[in-house]
């Protein structure tokens, strides 16, 4: 299992991350879900075109790896869980990660990050983002059934996927045409 | 302000039984404060209906859960095909705004207006006071006109139409009148068609062209936005018309970046080409229009695309493929927004786009249209806001203040003046036009109260604050000026603090009132808020929407049975009953009969550059941006510049820009895209706590065209401020 993110449908409205704090009441600095604005200089004409990013419950995950009291754990449908139960609070984790996505709770001192809404979805709902977007740019894909074309494994900003091996997939922006005063 | 603690913001909580043993904050109490089997008790979990009543198109539909009497959770209520059971990310933090410790928890006085030195009272010592001040000047002054109301779009739930009732039953009082908001596209779609409709924006799939015309739905309007691109992957062409590189824009197949407040002439220059290439819709003009003739003629005497072009920025052949796609692709749409109507010429540019809908037969169709707004749902009873003066009231009626120059007026009035302000569901320091002006109006009161939820800078300035509910702990009812659905708000947990509904402090006061001086206030000074729901409906409501009865709205909003195509049966509401491209209504409120071209605003030297203050994404005006949730995302201003007005300019990425007229100033940190025009700044407007920002300091009171006609004063145009900028 991982995310699909439509680049094109996104419109950058954090409605997605704020489903995400209202469904677990996170704290205000503790953002599971982020939403990042690509740099508009990345494509042929000035746009603004966005990254919605959780967990990426990678294939080969560093916090799982470098995790010293085992506190993740890799599901057989590949969710990435992290128990908060077992975590220390050390935060190597968050060092090891490329997309900084375990983050450090103050109060409980210790991490915490997006596991798929696991319990969502083994209740057979959405996970709190999908199910709020609007223009449905974020759904929940079966990582190992669906076609390579038509998406792509990065987009400007999103750090390189050789190393974890995300399983968050993208679909570009279109970009469209444009008549500018400054041309 | 800085008194208000944690630790009362925790006493007030322990009074309520809520506060868990938390230290110093609300969050995670799922997980920390409340033991897990507890949380997980499915016998505590109560679901209710409640209704986002902000100055919003979307109005959304809401489903909160309640456990344990806490609101854990909101969502949207799939029911609602609109909304679709999806919120925004506003609506996604009131979890954070009911408990929020920054909330006005019990009735106050401040020693010294501004001065932050507040004391808490009890809601008696509140009452009296005020009543008191009431009474007072009505005795000095013989009639209650120096009473002041500033109350509009900070809640538009229909009950909320009591607090100008709670004024009407003082006796006749001052009214801030008018809107900051639409105004001039109301009077120009009622000069052109009788009134405001439009159609159902469900419909907007229906659409094989769409022109977003000044509106950025993908921050104002997201639930639009999926129906938007439903048509767009239907294969509608997708056009959007903005003097910003908005988001909309930015997922618009064709994006024109026209000079601020040259859509008149755009909208009449494609007028031009269809007349000339015959692509009017005549048989429709002949059947449903008057003054086409006159329109044309005009257009042949006086407009051109190369003058157009001239005025727009935009090339000719872009002018005319644009046209000719728009007149040749049935049916078109047009969505016109707020934002390109709040101009001093905003008005007369909207009629030119309505007429361009008009002369391709595109109105009363569905997936065509000029869309901009509607009103068709909210026939209510208004029981709450219709009260009677008391008996033997001075003076001939209300006295209007213009809600657009709210400082100036507030000041200027005479005979009697105005000396007390009451403010409800409003921020006028920070959203009105000339801040200093209306900070000077503040201070000349002998008296101010505010009923808000969040120490914003109008409560800085009052000398009493009185804590209001949010929607989860009262009753209302709520339809939206977009979609047409109908949505009761049900009452999910018991008032946070000390809070009331602004109807409750009515019937209070009006008690407190009718103790001190038996008949001196109409207001009713009992009753139950539910029952009150239900006394705003009436049968053309229920008919209307095929209910019999409001309690049935307890199992889910409803929609129109009917009516979704906006003038589909060609019934116009103007005098002649045709679409009025000539308007002798328009002539009487002074303006020409036609859709002509009225000149622009243009920069002075001293002030070369337009300022436009747009929304933003995360708040609605002074409401949600204070809220942690937001903060966590961003909470710094910034103006924005084009990369080569920045170099020249000297102005690097973060640095603190200057922007300042006659006026005033502020000083913002540069953010550096080519979202805008080498001659365009933007300041997205909102309240942010604890800082001193606010754009309105640079925004001269400056009318917009429109807006007499339908609202009783004309709009604001809020993007003709004109500034300069300079690196600090």
């Amino acid at each position: 299992m991982g995310f699909l993110v439509d680049a094109e449908r996104c419109i950058g409205c954090h409605a997605c991350e704020m489903a995400c704090k209202n469904e677990y009441q996170s704290e205000p600095n503790v953002r599971w879900r982020k939403v990042y604005p690509i740099n508009e200089t990345e494509y042929s004409l000035p746009e603004r075109n966005h990254l919605s990013l959780a967990c990426n419950h990678c294939e080969k995950p560093e916090c799982l790896r470098v995790c010293p009291v085992r506190a993740y754990t890799k599901r057989e449908d590949g969710i990435v869980i992290h128990d908060q139960g077992r975590c220390i609070g050390c935060k190597m984790c968050a060092m090891a990660c490329p997309y900084e996505v375990p983050q450090y709770n103050v109060r409980l001192k210790k991490m915490e990050k997006c596991n798929l809404c696991d319990g969502r979805l083994d209740q057979g709902l959405k996970t709190a983002c999908e199910a709020a977007c609007p223009v449905e740019a974020l759904s929940v894909i079966d990582f190992n059934g669906f076609t390579k074309y038509g998406f792509v494994i990065a987009l400007p900003g999103f750090p390189d996927p050789s190393i974890t091996k995300p399983t968050t997939r993208f679909i570009k922006p279109r970009i469209g045409a444009q008549v500018r005063r400054d041309q | 302000m800085k008194e208000i603690s944690r630790r009362s913001f925790l006493k007030g909580t322990a009074a309520t039984g809520a506060a868990l043993g938390l230290s110093g904050s609300f969050y995670n109490f799922l997980f920390s404060g409340l033991e897990p089997a507890q949380a997980s008790d499915e016998t505590g979990i109560q679901k209710f209906q409640n209704a986002c009543p902000r100055n919003c198109y979307d109005t959304c539909s809401i489903l909160s859960t309640v456990e344990n009497g806490i609101l854990t959770k909101v969502e949207g209520n799939p029911q609602n095909t609109f909304t679709r059971g999806r919120l925004c990310a506003k609506g996604y933090t009131y979890t954070r705004r009911v408990y929020s410790p920054d909330r006005i928890k019990y009735p106050m006085r401040q020693n010294g207006r501004g001065s932050g030195n507040w004391e808490r009272i009890s809601w008696d010592e509140a009452y009296t006071l005020i009543a008191k001040n009431i009474l007072k000047i009505k005795k000095e002054y013989g009639s209650t006109l120096p009473i002041c109301l500033n109350k509009y779009s900070g809640n538009f739930d229909i009950m909320h139409y009591g607090i100008e009732g709670m004024l009407s039953s003082f006796g006749n009082t001052s009214r801030a009148t008018g809107t900051p908001c639409w105004p001039a596209g109301i009077d120009s779609q009622t000069f052109d068609m009788g009134t405001i409709v439009n159609n159902d924006p469900e419909d907007l799939v229906n659409s094989k062209y769409l022109i977003l015309w000044g509106v950025n739905p993908a921050w104002t309007s997201v639930h639009s936005m999926y129906f938007v691109q439903e048509a767009q992957r239907r294969g509608c062409k997708i056009v959007a018309i903005d003097p910003v590189l908005t988001q909309t824009a930015s997922k618009a197949d064709l994006y024109l970046q026209i000079k601020p407040s040259t859509d008149g002439a755009l909208a009449l220059g494609m007028a031009r080409y269809i007349l000339d290439h015959n692509l009017i819709d005549a048989k429709w003009l002949m059947n449903n229009a008057l003054g086409y003739n006159e329109f044309f003629d005009y257009l042949k005497n006086n407009i051109t695309t190369d003058w157009a072009a001239e005025k727009t920025g935009l090339p000719k052949n872009v002018i005319e493929t644009l046209a000719r796609e728009y007149a040749t692709a049935k049916p078109a749409n047009i969505w016109i927004g707020y934002g390109m109507q709040r101009h001093a010429n905003g008005g007369q540019n909207v009629r030119a786009i309505d007429a361009l809908a008009a002369i391709t037969g595109n109105i009363g169709k569905s997936g065509g249209g000029a869309q901009y707004a509607h009103l068709e749902t909210w026939g209510f009873n208004y029981h709450a806001m219709v009260q009677n003066k008391p008996a033997g009231s001075a003076g001939s009626g209300d006295r209007a203040i213009n809600i657009n120059n709210f400082g100036a007026e507030v000041l200027a009035a005479k005979e009697p003046p105005i000396k007390m302000l009451w403010i409800a569901c409003r921020n006028p320091m920070s959203q009105d036009p000339e801040t200093s002006v209306v900070k000077k109006a503040f201070e000349a009161m002998d008296f101010v109260v505010t009923a808000d939820q969040f120490f914003n800078p109008s409560v800085a300035m009052s000398d009493i604050v009185l804590p209001v509910t949010t929607i989860f702990e009262t009753w209302g009812v709520n339809v939206s000026y977009w979609h047409y659905w109908l949505c009761l708000n049900q009452q999910a947990i018991k008032p946070m603090y000390e809070s009331k509904n602004d109807i409750q402090i009515a019937m209070e006061l009006s008690k407190k009132m009718n103790e001190l001086e038996p008949g001196s206030c109409t207001f009713p000074t009992s009753g139950d808020l539910k029952d009150w729901v239900g006394k705003e409906f009436n049968t053309g409501i229920y008919n209307q929407f095929g209910i019999s009865d409001w309690k049935e709205l307890e199992k889910g909003p409803v929609k129109t049975k009917a009516g979704h195509v906006a003038w589909q049966d060609g019934k116009f509401r103007t005098s002649s009953g045709k679409y009025e491209i000539w308007s002798e209504e328009a002539k009487k409120f002074g303006h020409l009969p036609l859709p002509v071209y009225r000149e622009e605003l243009k920069p002075a030297n001293e002030y070369p550059y337009r300022c436009i203050s747009p929304h933003w994404k995360l708040n609605i005006h002074s409401q949600f941006q204070n809220l942690d949730w937001m903060q966590a995302i961003n909470n710094a201003p910034f103006i924005e510049i084009h990369p080569e007005t920045a170099q020249k300019m000297g102005i690097q990425e973060k640095d603190n820009v200057k922007m300042y007229n006659d006026l005033g100033y502020i000083v913002l940190p540069a953010k550096i895209t080519e979202t805008v025009a080498q001659d365009i700044v933007v300041v997205y407007e909102a309240w942010y706590k604890d800082k001193n920002f606010n754009v309105n300091y640079t925004v001269k009171a400056l009318p917009a065209d429109m807006g007499k006609k339908a609202t009783g004063m004309p709009g604001m145009a809020f993007h003709d401020n004109f500034v300069n900028i300079a690196k600090v």
